[in-house]
């Protein structure tokens, strides 16, 4: 690797680590669910830390497993990282999907329940905010970059809308579905109601007339 | 010919440039040094991509337990958290914001919903946490977004632009200036879309999980509400029966 691999390593690095981050505790897992529309390419860019930077004395070696279920909760991916990586997947059927990390970093007996920093950043769709794009000097090619990154956008929220329009036509289906379903139950309540009645009724008074007590 | 000198203060100048003299040097230490100045240029430029910084996530929270998320935050700027319950019985949190000192800022009991904006006053680890110990079997679905923008608003492409080389022709800086604003306002406006159309998307899918738990438990009560009542029916059968059968002291 370069030194411009590793200066572009270094970006990411650093820009990941202004990034939102959470603690994971030894062998814990922990869960994101993200709402994906079908064939939608995402990409995730993740860190991970020792929580105290300040404690740790021996270097421990890092790593984290990463799992993605697709809506039906089967497997989409189950990949071992590093400390620090790029994971990427694509979604074939819409709907909720689960990314869980779980942190398997080999030496730690030494401090028991030692806490991991994980910097996350999710991103959907190609052409992402590149956390490695060259910047070149060139106009023509930064402007050419800046329109193809607003085309992604504007992309992205037209599929994403689409998505939207989708959900909210099950939605209806369910709102129309429990409505009948209400309805139906009143009537035939009602109904079991009315005829348990009579019945009841009718053997009674054949009971009583057979008791000779009418 | 106008030429714009590069603006030197522009933290992509420092980049393009470090990177301009790692083409251009030979030999080792050269190349080290510009390695460290690449360090010190990437400390500036992760201050200025990560003011343009928006995140969300959506999480399970179970029952009785808490958990904490963690921002990095500059001094200047602000950071907007926008949270929402989008399942679980009883839908509510309790959400709270610690500065890095630990002091609590934002405290919130038990609501479903809310946004709340945040004017760092010290730079550190902003600590965003939700709590469900009040709940001991139900657990929640957390949908939570963080936007922070720098100093000046949304922080959109002004940096970028201003290290840009001018071509020839003032009638083409005119051209470019205009395409830059043009761009620069796009680019605000889709990234409000795209905040927009998230939140919007939490709401919908509470309702969604709303209304399936409702579709649920309209079925399980009308079956067991016709249960309950033909179990009656026959009780009330058998026992006016039982009250004639067993004595012989009826009277004729």
């Amino acid at each position: 690797m370069g030194f411009r691999g590793v200066g572009v390593l270094l970006q990411c690095y650093l820009m990941l680590a202004a990034a939102m981050f959470f603690d994971l505790g030894e062998q814990e897992g922990k869960c994101i669910i993200e709402e994906i529309p079908e064939d939608t390419l995402v990409t995730g860019y993740f860190l991970l830390e020792p929580w105290d930077m300040k404690s740790v004395t021996s270097s421990p070696h890092l790593g984290v497993t990463v799992t993605v279920r697709d809506p039906n909760h089967e497997v989409l991916m189950t990949k071992r990282y590093g400390k620090f990586g790029k994971l990427t997947f694509t979604a074939h059927a819409s709907g909720q999907h689960y990314l869980c990390f779980q942190s398997n970093s080999t030496r730690f007996s030494v401090f028991a329940r030692e806490k991991l920093k994980l910097h996350l950043d999710v991103q959907m769709g190609e052409h992402t905010i590149g956390h490695s794009t060259a910047k070149t000097k060139d106009n023509m090619a930064l402007l050419e970059s800046s329109l193809r990154h607003l085309l992604e956008q504007m992309m992205y929220i037209i599929r994403q809308q689409e998505y939207q329009r989708e959900k909210e036509e099950v939605f209806r289906q369910i709102s129309e579905e429990t409505n009948s379903k209400v309805l139906w139950w009143a009537v035939v309540q009602t109904s079991i109601l009315l005829s348990v009645g009579f019945c009841q009724m009718k053997r009674l008074k054949d009971f009583f007339i057979a008791k000779k007590l009418v | 010919m106008q030429r714009r000198w590069l603006n030197l203060d522009s933290r992509l100048f420092v980049f393009v440039f470090i990177m301009a003299l790692l083409r251009s040097t030979g030999g080792r230490t050269g190349r080290l040094l510009v390695l460290a100045l690449l360090f010190v240029g990437c400390l500036e430029s992760v201050s200025s991509f990560g003011q343009s910084l928006d995140t969300e996530f959506t999480f399970l929270l179970p029952a009785g337990t808490s958990g904490c998320f963690y921002q990095t935050a500059t001094k200047n700027g602000t950071m907007e958290v926008e949270y929402q319950v989008i399942a679980g019985a009883g839908m509510d949190v309790d959400f709270t914001i610690l500065t890095p000192e630990g002091i609590q800022i934002v405290t919130e009991s038990r609501r479903s919903d809310g946004v709340h904006v945040v004017e760092p006053t010290e730079a550190g680890d902003y600590e965003i946490c939700f709590d469900n110990s009040f709940s001991r079997f139900s657990e929640k679905t957390v949908f939570f977004e963080i936007i922070i923008e720098g100093q000046g608003g949304d922080v959109g492409g002004d940096d970028e632009w201003a290290g840009l080389d001018e071509p020839d022709g003032s009638l083409l800086e005119y051209k470019l200036d205009d395409i830059r604003e043009s761009m620069d306002s796009l680019h605000r406006r889709l990234e409000r879309s795209r905040q927009m159309q998230t939140v919007l998307r939490a709401f919908e899918a509470r309702d969604r999980n709303l209304l399936e738990d409702n579709l649920w438990r309209v079925s399980f009560w009308s079956c067991a509400s016709v249960l309950v009542l033909l179990c009656v029916a026959l009780t009330q059968v058998f026992t006016v029966r039982k009250l004639f059968d067993d004595r012989r002291r009826v009277c004729t």
